[in-house]
């Protein structure tokens, strides 16, 4: 996962790309013969010391090596924060990612 | 599957262990299933909200998108809402489902986001808020798709 978190006044914006083929149930059937092969993440969130700053529940339809920006309230955050995103495909598998507010 | 739902029970746990209730986001692919095979913005909609298009108003909410998106697999979407609210989808009406993406908000997320998604071929998009009110915000953007992008 790359994740690029940056403090600018009272917000801070993130950009994250995840690596996952994002495999439509169509694909999985036209390429691989079997709906059942289909995955794609469907949870993907983000905490700094615990506390949630993103949660985002998602479908097939995001594009494959999905990005992802998003802004949250910089109060009680600061530079040097440690960002901590984790997804979770519909298979049950789990990355997680970090990067330290800049 | 059980070990899916398994797994995702757990990241609800251990995060409700760190993080007070009241500022818990939703996890709508938990929460709400039906919403996710839903074929119809209205059906997404219904189970999400329990409301459908009409009931929402159209202001707060905005949604750009190019006009005409050359790559039906990564199409950039920019989706912002002014108003304070507790979630914040993308919907769109031409895939197999609706329902594309759920922001949850709490205290500290800002509704503004932006997501590249695969569209089947041409068609609109829709953002929808559903505002602290209870009011349902949207914006809408049609746009032209010149390569489908749900067949990889």
């Amino acid at each position: 996962m790359r994740i690029k978190a940056k403090l600018k006044g009272d917000v801070v914006k993130v950009k994250a790309m995840a690596k996952h083929p994002m495999m439509t149930y169509d694909i999985a059937e036209k390429k691989t013969g079997s709906r059942d092969n289909a995955n794609f993440i469907t949870h993907w969130d983000g905490n700094v010391n615990g506390k949630v700053v993103f949660d985002a529940s998602t479908s097939q339809f995001l594009s494959k090596n999905p990005i992802v920006k998003y802004e949250f309230k910089a109060a009680g955050f600061k530079k040097g924060d440690k960002l901590t995103m984790t997804w979770v495909d519909l298979k049950g598998n789990k990355k997680t990612g970090h990067t330290k507010i800049k | 599957m059980q070990r899916r739902n398994f797994l995702t029970l757990g990241a609800v746990a251990a995060a409700s262990a760190v993080v007070a209730p009241a500022l818990q986001a939703i996890d709508y692919r938990a929460e709400k299933p039906d919403a996710w095979k839903a074929k119809t913005v209205d059906d997404a909609l219904k189970a999400l909200y329990g409301k459908t298009l009409a009931d929402a108003k159209e202001a707060h909410v905005t949604v750009k998108t190019p006009d005409v998106a050359s790559n039906g697999g990564a199409v950039p979407v920019d989706m912002s809402c002014d108003v304070e609210c507790e979630s914040f989808a993308l919907l769109e009406d031409v895939n197999p489902e609706s329902l594309v993406i759920v922001f949850a908000q709490n205290d500290v997320t800002i509704p503004k986001n932006s997501v590249k998604i695969k569209m089947k071929k041409s068609g609109s998009v829709y953002a929808v808020a559903k505002g602290k009110d209870g009011n349902l915000y949207y914006a809408k953007k049609t746009l032209e798709v010149a390569l489908g992008g749900c067949e990889g």
